[in-house]
């Protein structure tokens, strides 16, 4: 009401002053000599001009904001009576060419200034308004536009001026546009990021990532600006006075997006390397609702050490501020860091699952070393389980005494205890090469046959264990495995996660298998020297094709019992997990009455760790008769092809280091098996 | 998508809506901008603030729920954790790094576990039991120690007041 009295006085005064020059002078002209030539009618021109800014500002305001809210016009008085102090500080630099031209100018300054903190609020509301419509759209797109043209053109202008007639007040100007073009940048990339985030189903993790490295560019490009300004303005005018302020400003907003990212990075990288991933177990059990947004947690979840779990994004944006959980206020970056260290243990532990399963029937750490003690009052339970076959476990025991009185007499039985463990991958190997050609040769002979006669070559030379030892050491063993008995469903989970700490862990769990799987190379190296030494048989003399083997193991192998861990390995480190989980659930079993019926799992384990190929004999049918001598002839057959396929395969390894490059690794606990029969024979 | 503040607001008026806590209404001021809220809290039973209702306005900052709110009494109310100007003064409502009052712990301020619903509560049972050691109104804080009756008189002054009375 009030602004329309004002107004209409205005346009009163106006009216009046030009009605009375008309009525004076009669023509065009000289009324306009005469407005000109007289102060108080300029006063009131001026005034009526003022009031057409008002009005003009009023009609844009309206076209591109429509009505505005209360912050907003809060925020935009506060801001333009700071503009106006700083104006008129302004003007005191330039007192020499105040002119109305001048004012006009400044005048415009401050009229486009409003328009782009107008702006810069409105694109930050649309952040918090529930809905955006397209006419939103269109005004911010067109303001923003019509903004950021104005600001070139201005600066263009003050930048053409400056070059042709030298530093005057268009300096100011053209680094205050600069600066609010800058804003216009700024507003448009928040809106660009707003209307991506908009359009999305799901929230966009990285908006405020994005927001915060725009930022801090924006905040140096303008800091950099400012800085330059001052420095000319003190050459050429004086000290800019009107400018510290904003240049305070723009460098604590540069500090502050500084800080901001430094603490984002932090927390961003304590969230990927402190806390694991919640897995889906943890998030489907009890209540799954995240405390700081309120929403349901699906995926993207992190788990802190007081078991309290957090949308990712969420958990972020709170450590920026502050490193406590939300919830308990643990304070999370003074912790004792059980996670990484857990996450660092599984590579030290690594080589367990290659060797552990070697040994079934005891938990000793360093075969190599401790092989006379190995069998050492030991019950010797072979898993009667193995593919799911009754298999009676007969109570195979070897005294401590009898082993070393066998060893010094190089009785027959010593051999076997002795070459037990490096011999065990041969066997394996070698067992599967038996299954194939049994099948591709002599189908009618059971399986079970071959299978029983696969182990004699370990038990006859009598003279092995002379032999064994000095070709043991120059090939150092990789050091024992520690137990993972110690690791936790929470520490098997961590080696889970995509992070670098644990692929990291996985590769060096795969390195330390691939170590074992270079012993277990050389120990059937020697085997195959003692082999040919003997003359019992001879590696390259049986004609069995490789392809038909391959065929025959790779069927075998789908068919077997032990589908889930048949396909685990050929995948990479991925199923790893679950892997390692069960042999952790099984180790930690150490009474042999539940060894015993865990030892699939382990026989499985030893076959995926050392990564060579037989298949599954589980699928064998149950040993049938084993000192049968009709079969004689048949089982010599088969042991001589079986090690030509192991020989092929061998150099198949040795051309490929990584292990993985064995599909077929997953035989199942029928090395041990065999081996117990062939002691039987014995 | 909207922002998380936005959606996290609409889940707390929801939540208000459907299961309102006794004693206390709360809502956004308009269903455009759910940044500002009007609360109505109820004084509680068997105080001096009894049957008074009190109108408050909460503030929301855009990070919420990182940022505390702010809420302001609307209307007069002499308390001794509530400023003369109506802004109420309760730990929870401080961000953690700033402490006005110099003896408060981190863990009694702000965080997201925190709620409209558990701050109105809060400020509830402020108003049963006023805390004069950390006095946001002297004055108040003083007549609640020194001079109970006096102070029940004044309570009883608002509370009519409040009602239109």
């Amino acid at each position: 009401m009030r602004s329309l009295l004002l107004m209409g006085l205005s346009l009163g005064l106006t009216a009046a002053v030009i009605g009375n020059a008309f009525y004076q002078k009669k023509q065009f002209y000289p009324s306009v000599v005469y407005i000109t030539k007289s102060n108080p009618s300029m006063a009131v021109i001026y005034i009526q001009a003022l009031v057409f800014v008002v009005l003009m500002g009023k009609l844009l305001r309206a076209l591109f904001f429509g009505q505005l809210r209360a912050a907003e016009m809060e925020h935009l008085i506060e801001r333009s009576w700071y503009a106006v102090t700083e104006t008129c500080l302004a003007f005191t630099v330039f007192r020499d060419d105040f002119s109305p031209k001048f004012v006009a100018l400044f005048t415009l300054l401050l009229f486009l200034k409003c328009f782009h903190w107008l702006a810069e609020d409105r694109i930050d509301y649309m952040e918090r308004s529930p809905a955006i419509s397209w006419v939103f759209h269109i005004r911010a797109l067109s303001l923003m536009f019509v903004l950021g043209l104005l600001d070139i053109f201005f600066v263009r202008y003050a930048f053409i001026y400056t070059l042709s007639k030298g530093p005057s007040v268009q300096l100011v100007f053209g680094f205050e546009y600069e600066i609010l073009f800058t804003i216009v940048l700024m507003t448009f990339i928040k809106y660009v990021l707003h209307s991506i985030d908009l359009q999305r189903q799901n929230p966009w993790d990285n908006k405020a990532v994005y927001l915060l490295y725009s930022e801090l560019v924006m905040g140096f490009i303008r800091m950099v600006l400012y800085v330059a300004f001052v420095f000319i303005m003190i050459k050429v005018h004086t000290f800019p006075l009107f400018a510290i302020r904003p240049m305070y400003l723009t460098v604590r907003a540069f500090q502050k997006a500084a800080q901001d990212v430094i603490l984002s990075r932090r927390a961003i990288r304590h969230m990927n390397t402190l806390y694991p991933d919640a897995t889906p177990e943890e998030l489907s059990s009890g209540d799954n609702v995240c405390i700081i947004c309120r929403e349901e947690m699906t995926t993207g979840c992190k788990k802190l050490p007081c078991n309290h779990i957090f949308h990712t994004s969420c958990l972020r944006s709170w450590f920026q501020r502050q490193q406590t959980c939300p919830t308990c206020r643990l304070e999370v970056l003074r912790m004792p860091r059980t996670t990484p260290v857990a996450a660092a243990a599984p590579p030290a532990q690594q080589p367990q699952p290659a060797q552990a399963p070697q040994h079934p029937v005891n938990q000793v750490q360093n075969p190599f070393q401790n092989m006379q003690g190995m069998f050492g009052g030991l019950p010797f339970q072979w898993p009667p389980n193995v593919a799911g076959q009754a298999v009676p476990p007969p109570p195979f025991i070897w005294p401590p005494q009898q082993q070393q009185a066998a060893a010094g007499v190089g009785a027959q039985q010593q051999p076997v205890s002795s070459a037990e463990t490096p011999s065990q991958i041969p066997i394996t190997t070698s067992s599967s090469t038996n299954n194939v050609g049994a099948t591709a040769t002599s189908p009618t002979v059971p399986l079970t046959t071959a299978n029983s006669l696969n182990v004699p070559p370990f038990a006859i030379p009598p003279f092995m264990p002379p032999m064994m030892p000095p070709l043991f050491s120059p090939f150092g063993f990789p050091p024992p495995p520690m137990p993972m008995t110690g690791l936790s469903e929470e520490e098997l989970r961590v080696m889970e996660g995509t992070e670098r700490a644990n692929i990291e862990a996985r590769i060096q769990w795969l390195r330390d298998i691939q170590a074992l799987l270079d012993g277990a190379m050389v120990l059937i190296n020697q085997y195959n020297t003692v082999a040919n030494h003997i003359g019992t048989f001879g590696i390259n003399t049986a004609p069995v094709p490789p392809v038909i083997s391959q065929s025959g193991l790779s069927s075998e192998v789908s068919s077997g019992p032990h589908q889930t861990y048949s396909t685990w390995w050929p995948e990479g480190s991925g199923a790893r997990p679950k892997y390692t989980s069960t042999l952790s659930k099984t180790q930690t079993t150490d009474s042999p009455n539940e060894r015993k019926s865990s030892s699939t799992v382990q026989d499985t384990v030893v076959s995926g760790a050392s990564g060579f190929t037989a298949p599954r004999e589980e699928i064998i049918p149950a040993w049938e008769n084993p000192r049968e001598e009709g079969h004689e002839d048949d089982m010599h057959e088969v042991r001589k092809r079986r090690l030509q396929h192991f020989t092929q395969q061998l150099q198949a390894s040795y051309s490929t280091p990584t292990l993985c490059s064995n599909g077929n690794s997953d035989n199942s606990g029928v090395p041990s098996s065999s081996i117990k029969k062939d002691e039987e024979d014995h | 998508m909207a922002g998380s503040a936005l959606k996290r607001l609409m889940a707390e008026y929801k939540q208000l809506t459907l299961n309102p806590p006794e004693g206390i209404i709360a809502g956004p001021v308009d269903e455009e901008n759910f940044f500002e809220w009007e609360a109505l809290i109820m004084g509680p039973q068997d105080t001096c603030f009894e049957g008074g209702v009190f109108p408050a306005r909460l503030t929301f900052p855009p990070d919420y729920p990182l940022g505390p709110p702010k809420m302001k009494f609307s209307c007069d109310i002499f308390h001794p954790n509530i400023y003369p100007d109506g802004r109420v003064c309760i730990s929870i409502l401080h961000a953690p790094g700033d402490d006005p009052m110099g003896y408060e712990t981190s863990a009694e301020r702000w965080s997201p576990v925190q709620s409209v619903e558990k701050i109105l509560l809060s400020v509830v049972s402020m108003l049963a039991e006023p805390n004069d050691e950390s006095a946001a109104n002297v004055d108040a804080a003083k007549t609640w120690r020194d001079d109970r009756k006096g102070f029940e008189e004044i309570a009883k002054v608002t509370v009519r007041k409040s009602l239109g009375l």
